[in-house]
């Protein structure tokens, strides 16, 4: 606030005195007395945000505010009351995030193991045993996100009022998933099978589809390193499965109607990695270096494009 | 242990509709390849249902852009109603822009109340949001040139209260927006005190200056606590210098006292400035 305090006393001097060459000199504290604003230090709640009423300090109850008072008085004490009801609620919803950002943090450093032991799949085929150590993390995943709904459970309805707290997370975790699944499978992990695995509902606290949507882009975008590395490490026939897939996954992609949002500029990513794929696939098959035994066809047959 | 987990999935993927598959998995070299009988059309299914969703978000979401944006350029002449108002005048500017308001009401926030049913009252908060602030500023700025009191979240909330029928949660403002369109007041009520005093009305003036500080003065010990903080703090610097041109223009009244002169305007028989020479103005 000093800056608009400078500036307060500058205005004044000039508006009170059009002649700038006689100066006019005031004693700083005749002005307004502004408040030196350090940071609070009491904690916060949050209150009905729907049906506010000033007497409810119950967290975001879903009763019908009847009006309140029907005229407000022309004294001060309304007007504070009102405003100390105010601080009440936002404190409490201040603390309702610091709860959410501690779980988030929890799921951030979980996401993180469970990427570590991905990590591996890179350096060799993948085996069972390392899915595995990558799977054990699912649980703690699952827990944390009951944790989550408890925590948003004492306010019903606005999810998405602290959806941007967890929201980059779950896209990451999405990701990893989806990609496990991949591994596993060789098919796509859809939005449900991704709820029901974090133990999410739609009725209460969900998986957001865009959040869904944005993690399959992020398990894209580990497609083609996968896929390089696989080669080299002498799996030759994952750059067919892994074209197939993502070609699939792309023209799915096609079908929805984005905005020119984040999910868009994702989506915009993944035609990037699906060349980088082909590519892999293309060096493979002229080659001739096809998986031995697979029906291929065109073994040995240089001059291919 | 790895197969009974497929076979979990599989159980689970039988209670979609039209759709059996059936799953060989393995991981590494091994004779048996990998099929995925119906994978791609089941893909295709789901994203057609993901499109709809989407395409249903957004369009509600463009209907909600469009509603808040007439609530917005309303409650905009609105507000510059009530900046009509002059000493003589003031029942009836302001019995128009109570009605004014009333229309606004009726025929553009209550395009809001369907479309924000449920969870989407939150998840579309930036759509309307500048909307809804700017129709809190039209109503606390009516009320205050009314009464000289300010509007509660509680009194306009009860009055979108019959916009709906009763299948339909009632629109309600939350309280981060009503606290931002208070902040946005200020400013109008700067514009107004500054007219006032040109037009003589000291006592006006001063009433909006006391209220303009009330309103600063309590917003103060909330601006950390706000969702949208770094908003919140450049609209209390806003205020903070509208706050302080009603203090000038106040001030410069006081000090002057019998050689003020106002900046505009009709120099009615009780201006005390009739006989002042031209060269001291």
């Amino acid at each position: 606030m000093r800056p608009a305090f400078k500036n307060a006393y500058f205005n004044l001097s000039k508006s009170l005195n059009p002649n700038p060459k006689i100066p006019i000199f005031f004693p700083l504290h005749a002005f307004l007395p502004l408040p030196t604003f350090q940071s609070p230090t009491f904690r916060f709640g949050s209150g009905s945000f729907r049906t506010p009423s000033p007497s409810s300090v119950s967290l975001c109850s879903s009763s019908m505010a009847g009006g309140g008072e029907a005229q407000a008085p022309t004294s001060s004490p309304s007007l504070e009351k009102q405003f100390e009801d105010f601080r009440v609620q936002l404190q409490e919803s201040g603390s309702l995030r610091e709860r959410i950002r501690a779980v988030v943090m929890e799921i951030e450093s979980t996401t993180r193991l469970m990427y570590a032991s991905l990590l591996l799949v890179h350096q060799s085929r993948p085996t069972p045993e390392l899915l595995e150590k990558a799977k054990a993390q699912i649980g703690v995943l699952k827990e944390l996100y009951n944790r989550l709904a408890e925590v948003l459970r004492e306010c019903d309805g606005q999810y998405y009022r602290y959806h941007g707290d967890w929201r980059s997370e779950t896209q990451t975790v999405v990701s990893l998933l989806a990609f496990m699944h991949w591994l596993e499978t060789g098919s796509l992990l859809m939005h449900s099978e991704a709820e029901e695995k974090l133990g999410l509902n739609n009725s209460g606290f969900g998986l957001d589809i865009e959040d869904y949507l944005v993690g399959l882009c992020f398990m894209s975008n580990e497609l083609p390193r996968y896929v390089v590395n696989q080669v080299t490490a002498g799996d030759y026939d994952c750059p067919r499965k892994v074209l197939k897939f993502l070609t699939d996954l792309h023209a799915a992609f096609r079908m929805l109607n984005l905005r020119n949002d984040f999910l868009r500029k994702k989506f915009d990513g993944m035609k990037y990695d699906l060349r980088r794929v082909e590519e892999v696939y293309y060096d493979v098959k002229i080659r001739g270096l096809t998986a031995n035994g697979d029906p291929i066809g065109e073994q040995g047959n240089h001059g291919e494009s | 242990m790895f197969h009974s987990s497929v076979l979990h999935r599989i159980s689970l993927m039988a209670a979609k509709p039209h759709r059996v598959h059936s799953w060989t998995c393995s991981l590494q070299g091994s004779a048996k390849r990998a099929r995925t009988m119906t994978s791609e059309s089941s893909m295709k299914d789901a994203f057609g249902r993901y499109a709809e969703y989407l395409n249903d978000l957004n369009d509600k979401r463009e209907r909600v852009v469009k509603a808040s944006r007439d609530v917005t350029i309303n409650s905009k002449k609105v507000i510059f109603q009530v900046h009509r108002v002059g000493k003589h005048n003031r029942e009836e500017v302001l019995e128009k822009a109570e009605k004014d308001l009333a229309s606004v009401t009726g025929q553009y926030m209550s395009r809001l109340v369907r479309e924000l049913q449920g969870t989407d009252f939150w998840k579309l908060r930036r759509a309307y949001t500048p909307g809804v602030q700017e129709y809190v500023e039209a109503a606390t700025f009516c009320k205050f040139c009314k009464t000289g009191t300010l509007l509660n979240l509680d009194e306009i909330n009860a009055t979108l209260l019959p916009l709906s029928d009763p299948s339909f949660e009632p629109l309600q403002i939350n309280v981060l927006d009503y606290i931002l369109g208070l902040a946005d007041l200020t400013g109008e009520l700067m514009r107004l005190a500054i007219g006032r005093i040109s037009e003589g009305e000291l006592e006006f003036a001063e009433k909006i200056c006391r209220f303009a500080r009330d309103i600063y003065r309590e917003l103060t010990l909330l601006v950390p606590h706000m969702d949208d903080s770094s908003d919140m703090k450049t609209k209390m610097d806003t205020m903070l210098q509208s706050v302080i041109k009603i203090e000038n223009a106040c001030f410069s009244v006081h000090v002057r006292g019998s050689e003020y002169i106002p900046l505009t305007g009709s120099i009615d028989s009780s201006s005390f400035l009739l006989d002042m020479p031209d060269n001291e103005l």
